[in-house]
C-alpha cells in the first residue's frame, strides 16, 4: 500500500506538469486547431532563460515571472509572425513550420547555453533529503508538493480565466466560430496571439518546474514532457482544458504505477513508449479524446 | 441621406470577382430586401458591406467612409451582421452568446438580456444551454438577438429563413418587422423566400449574377409580371 501511495503521490505531481504543457497545448489547438509541436521546445527556451536572470542574480521567484513574460512573448510573437501568414495558405504548412521551430528552437538553446558546463537549476522549494512528510507511509517531498500546488494554482487561474472574465469569453467565441466573433467586434487576431502567448507562458512555467525536479538543463529538457503532454492532450481531447488537465494527471500516475509495478519490462526506459501506444490507441478508439468534442478531425 | 450608402461595389474570393459594381441604399428606418436567385452575389453582398471580405468601389455609413474599416470595428459603429446559418457560437450556453453580442459595449448589458430573453421566451428557457444544442428555429432567433446586443443601427440579415419551417421562418420575419417598425432599426436583408420578403420590406433590389437588375419599393416589383414569372414563381 505503501508504494501505491508513492506511485500514486508522485505520477500526480509530475503529471501537473505535463497537464501544464497540454493545456497550452490545447489553449492554441482551441484558438487556432493548430497542433504547436515546438510548444515543448518554447518550454525549454524560457527555462533557460529563468536560469539565466537567475544566474545574473535575479530572486528565483522573479525570474519565473519574467521566464513566463517572455514566454508570452515568444507564443504571441511566434503566432502574429510566421503561424498566421502561413495559416492563410497552407494548414499543412503549419505543421510543418511548428516542426522547423521545434528544430531551430533547440539548435538556438545548445548553441547560447550549450557550451557552458550543465546548468544547476535551483528547486523553488526546500529540497533537502528530510524536506518531506510522511503521508500514508509514503514520502511526500516537499517539492513535490510545491509543484503540484503551483501547477494546480495556475490551472484554476487559467480556470477562471476562461470562464468568467470577458476576454475569456472571446476566446471561447473565436474558438467556437471566429466568423461571427469577428462580426461581434472581437478582435481575433489579439485573441489568437494571446492563446499562443498563455501557452508560451504555461510552457514556461512547466518547464521551471520540471526543471527543478530533473536539476540539469539541456536542449532535450522538455522532450519526454512534451511527448507526454502530446499523449495528455490527446487522451483529454484536443480542445477540452479540463480533460487535459485530467489527462495529464492520469498519465503522470500510470507513468509511475507502469514504470514502478513491472520494472522488468517496462521500467524507465519504456515509459515514453507507453505514453505513444496511449495516443495511437486512442486516436484509433475514440479520435476526439475521452472529453473532446469532435472537431478534432479539423486537424 | 441615406444610412448605407454603396457605390460602384466589387468584391470577390481571391481572383474570382462576383460583385460587378453594385449600387445600393437603405435610408434610416428602412427595411430593404435583396431578392436573387443562388449565386446571384447576395451574401457576397452582405460580406462585402461588413468587412470580411476585400472589395472595392465606396460604403459609407451614416455619412462616414467605411470602405478601408475592418469588420471588427464596425460592429461599434452600428453595423452588426446576422452571417447566414451560422450566427452563433454552438460550444457556448445561450446567455453567453448573448454576452458575446455585446462585447463591443463597455456600458451594462444584463438589461438588455432581459429584453431579449422577453421577446424569445424559448431562448429563456434555454439560457445554459449550448447553442449547438437548439433547433435552427431557436438558433436563428439567438443569432438575431446576439447581433442586436450591439444596438445596431443596421441590421444585416442573411437568409434567416435557411431551413427553418414555414411557421418559424413567420415568427422570426414577425420579429424582424417588428423591430423595423417600433425603433426604427434599418434592416438589409437577404432573402430567397420573395413572398415573404416583399411583405415585410419597404424596398428591393433584384440582384443576377453580381449586378443589381432591378429594384423599386415592394409594390412595385411584387407587381411586375417579368419579375413575378421570374423570381416569385407565380
Amino acid at each position: 500500500m505503501e508504494r501505491f501511495f508513492q506511485y500514486f503521490f508522485d505520477g500526480l505531481s509530475l503529471g501537473s506538469i505535463y497537464a501544464l504543457l497540454a493545456l497550452g497545448l490545447v489553449v492554441v489547438f482551441r484558438g487556432t486547431g493548430h497542433l504547436n509541436f515546438a510548444q515543448g521546445e518554447m518550454a525549454m527556451i524560457c527555462t533557460f532563460v529563468v536560469w539565466q536572470f537567475n544566474d545574473w542574480g535575479v530572486p528565483l521567484v522573479l525570474s519565473i515571472i519574467l521566464g513566463m513574460i517572455v514566454g508570452f512573448a515568444l507564443g504571441a510573437g511566434v503566432e502574429t509572425t510566421i503561424i498566421r501568414g502561413v495559416a492563410k495558405k497552407s494548414q499543412a504548412g503549419v505543421f510543418v513550420v511548428s516542426i522547423a521551430l521545434f528544430l531551430g528552437l533547440n539548435s538556438l538553446a545548445a548553441m547560447i547555453w550549450g557550451s557552458l558546463p550543465p546548468e544547476q537549476l535551483p528547486g523553488l522549494f526546500p529540497d533537502e533529503p528530510d524536506d518531506f512528510q510522511r503521508i500514508f507511509g509514503a514520502v511526500w517531498r516537499y517539492e513535490y508538493i510545491g509543484v503540484l500546488a503551483v501547477a494546480l494554482v495556475l490551472m484554476g487561474l487559467l480556470f477562471l480565466l476562461f470562464a468568467k472574465t470577458k476576454f475569456g469569453l472571446a476566446m471561447r467565441a473565436v474558438a467556437s466560430n471566429p466568423e461571427s466573433a469577428r462580426l461581434a467586434g472581437i478582435p481575433t487576431g489579439i485573441v489568437l496571439a494571446s492563446s499562443w502567448g498563455i501557452a508560451g507562458a504555461m510552457g514556461a512555467l512547466s518547464g521551471t518546474l520540471w526543471g527543478g525536479i530533473v536539476g540539469e538543463l539541456n536542449a532535450g529538457l522538455m522532450f519526454t514532457v512534451f511527448i507526454y503532454a502530446s499523449a495528455a492532450a490527446t487522451l483529454g481531447g484536443f480542445d477540452s482544458p479540463g480533460g487535459a488537465v485530467i489527462a495529464g494527471l492520469t498519465i503522470g500516475v500510470g507513468e509511475q504505477f507502469l514504470a514502478g509495478y513491472f520494472p522488468g519490462w517496462i521500467g524507465q526506459e519504456m515509459k515514453l513508449s507507453a505514453a505513444l501506444l496511449t495516443i495511437f490507441v486512442v486516436l484509433l478508439i475514440k479520435p476526439s479524446g475521452l472529453f473532446g468534442s469532435t472537431k478534432v478531425e479539423r486537424v | 441621406m441615406s444610412l448605407l450608402e454603396v457605390r460602384a461595389l466589387t468584391a470577390g474570393y481571391g481572383p474570382v470577382e462576383v460583385l460587378h459594381g453594385i449600387d445600393l441604399d437603405v435610408d434610416e428606418g428602412e427595411m430593404v430586401v435583396i431578392l436573387g436567385a443562388n449565386g446571384a452575389g447576395k451574401t457576397t453582398t452582405m460580406r462585402a458591406v461588413s468587412g470580411m471580405i476585400g472589395r472595392s468601389g465606396a460604403v459609407n455609413f451614416g455619412g462616414v467612409d467605411i470602405t478601408r474599416t475592418n469588420a471588427e470595428k464596425l460592429v461599434g459603429m452600428g453595423i452588426a451582421h446576422v452571417p447566414q446559418g451560422r450566427g452563433t457560437f454552438p460550444d457556448l450556453t445561450v446567455i453567453d452568446n448573448l454576452r458575446v453580442g455585446a462585447y463591443a459595449r463597455s456600458s451594462d448589458h444584463k438589461s438588455d438580456i432581459d429584453r431579449w430573453f422577453d421577446v424569445f421566451p424559448r431562448l429563456a428557457e434555454r439560457r445554459d444551454q449550448r447553442a449547438g444544442s437548439l433547433s435552427g428555429g431557436e438558433q436563428q432567433m439567438l443569432a438575431i438577438a446576439r447581433a442586436l446586443m450591439s444596438h445596431p443601427k443596421l441590421l444585416l440579415c442573411d437568409e434567416p429563413s435557411l431551413g427553418l419551417a414555414p411557421l418559424i421562418t413567420q415568427e422570426v420575419f414577425e420579429v424582424l418587422k417588428k423591430l423595423n417598425v417600433e425603433e426604427g432599426l434599418s434592416v438589409l436583408l437577404v432573402e430567397q423566400n420573395a413572398n415573404l420578403a416583399l411583405k415585410v420590406a419597404q424596398r428591393v433590389y433584384l440582384l443576377e449574377t453580381g449586378t443589381v437588375v432591378a429594384s423599386g419599393t415592394a409594390a412595385q416589383i411584387a407587381s411586375d409580371d417579368a419579375i413575378r414569372k421570374a423570381y416569385l414563381g407565380a
